[in-house]
């Protein structure tokens, strides 16, 4: 094992330890920072009563319908946006102020449009996906482009070919950049909308318990989107890794 | 050409939301509309609640940023020199960075009360992360013959901390502030929402509730206007650092 692995764990342990005895002797009251072996006890519970999995379906379909659509718009708008400048210009102003505020800021706005029900989580997920993979997209295109332009025309290619064969693959990395920003910010305005305002939902549970201030509920569900958000950005890792080597090959 | 398209994209947007609410494509008590946002934001300043609300919005801004600049700059740089303490912290910034913070404010409100001091540990929480690492990557990058150099020439490490590795990394460290600053603000704007009676974001989800939708728009515009005078500001600083450090090549 490596001095990391060695450091790292025994780290965590000690940290999990600490906790462990502070909270099941009440040192510091249990029912405010919970304890690990109950927080476990309690994901056990929840997940058995079977709450766990019906509410993480419901947000996991809102996340999936606002994503998608964010990840395929966004690219196909970067794209437009960096070929066609005087698009990019006139749209320019409009789409980075979007992008500088915080999506979340738009929660309250977009629950008055859209209702308290999933909609809006969507509308708020596709919001805080769209715009880093479409900025990072048109970065990307644009920075590749040029050269790869000029040379693949020289061969006579149309310009969906110069799209498909030089300029995607060519942007691909802040492509992938763009989906794994966006990954994390539509999951804290997941979060965060179904928290604002909701009838179900990971951030409805939190929400439930925070009027109880039940602490190890409360761990189990940040632990539960963490781990989400951890499995999504390996996979988006992963399809960075093949594309790459499929990349590497084209070239 | 270039600034007349740009000024027209945002003239067009406004100009067709006005009309839209006007001619009544738009319900305009849903969507608002430009002169409404206009009327309700002479409102807000007016009753002194504008420039209240955004006391106590840039003031949680510039503690939490402040206090995320030198904790993370201070990790970043222990972890750095040190490889032990890199090892130790590492699986804990890593759960912050991976874990929604927000999700945790029913235990935040419960442990620091409401208001003032949550908000500022939600947006610490969200900053300091991302300086460490980035001050981290930063202080890995320093050429270590460099270091050397120093220590040969007498140098205590007070002395290889000022003279090579600060210097040395800060424009990896200009570019976690960056990235820090723009997390700060979603950490104020959503401790604001969830566990704060002040601010803009308080205000907008007063607002949100009663239905006032040219109120909601007043400070949604305004942390629009932060955000980019913030995204200037540091592309300004950005900018004179790599003009700095191009003459001292």
């Amino acid at each position: 094992m490596s001095r990391r692995t060695v450091i790292g764990t025994l780290a965590v342990a000690a940290f999990l330890v600490a906790w462990q005895l502070v909270g099941s002797h009440n040192i510091i009251r249990s029912d405010l920072i919970s304890y690990p072996s109950e927080v476990v006890t309690t994901f056990a519970t929840m997940s058995a009563s079977g709450e766990l999995a019906k509410n993480a379906a419901v947000s996991l379909a809102e996340f999936v319908q606002g994503y998608v659509p964010a990840v395929v718009f966004g690219i196909g708008v970067g794209v437009v946006l960096a070929l066609v400048r005087p698009l990019r210009l006139f749209f320019d102003p409009v789409l980075i102020a979007i992008y500088t505020a915080p999506a979340i800021a738009f929660i309250p706005i977009l629950v008055v449009w859209f209702g308290v029900g999933a909609p809006s989580k969507v509308v708020i997920v596709f919001i805080s996906a769209f715009f880093p993979v479409m900025i990072n997209t048109r970065t990307g295109v644009a920075e590749v482009a040029e050269p790869w332009l000029r040379a693949v025309r020289a061969f006579g290619a149309t310009r969906l070919q110069v799209i498909a064969k030089a300029i995607l693959p060519g942007s691909l990395p802040a492509i992938m950049a763009g989906l794994r920003l966006g990954l994390g910010r539509a999951i804290v305005g997941l979060i965060a909308a179904e928290m604002y305002v909701s009838l179900m939902g990971i951030g409805r549970l939190i929400q439930v318990y925070s009027s109880a201030a039940r602490a190890s509920e409360i761990i189990v569900l940040v632990t539960v989107i963490a781990g989400f958000g951890f499995a999504c950005v390996s996979l988006v890792r992963t399809l960075e890794q093949r594309l790459g080597t499929w990349r590497s090959d084209f070239e | 050409m270039a600034l007349g398209l740009r000024v027209s994209g945002l003239a067009t947007f406004i100009i067709v939301w006005e009309l839209a609410a006007r001619v009544g494509w738009l319900n305009p008590v849903v969507v608002s509309s430009p002169s409404r946002i206009v009327a309700a934001f002479a409102g807000q300043v007016n009753s002194g609640q504008y420039f209240g609300d955004l006391g106590v919005s840039l003031v949680e801004l510039a503690v939490g940023f402040a206090l995320s600049v030198i904790v993370g700059v201070v990790l970043g740089v222990a972890m750095g020199l040190n490889h032990d303490v890199e090892y130790a912290l590492d699986p804990f910034v890593w759960f912050l960075y991976s874990t929604p913070l927000i999700a945790l404010y029913p235990l935040l409100v419960v442990w620091l009360g409401f208001g003032f001091v949550t908000v500022v540990t939600v947006a610490f929480l969200l900053t300091v992360v991302s300086i460490i690492v980035n001050t981290l990557a930063g202080v890995l990058s320093v050429d270590p013959v460099l270091i050397r150099a120093v220590r040969a020439f007498g140098g205590d490490q007070a002395a290889v901390i000022r003279k090579v590795i600060l210097p040395a990394s800060l424009p990896l460290i200009i570019a976690g502030l960056r990235i820090g600053l723009s997390r700060t603000l979603i950490g104020v704007v959503l401790g604001e929402m969830f566990s704060s009676n002040a601010g803009l974001g308080f205000r907008m989800t007063v607002y949100g509730a009663r239905l006032r939708t040219a109120d909601v728009f007043v400070p949604l515009i305004t942390f629009v206007v932060i955000g980019f005078v913030m995204t200037q500001l540091v592309g300004l600083i950005e900018h004179r650092l790599q003009a700095w450090k191009a003459v001292n090549r």
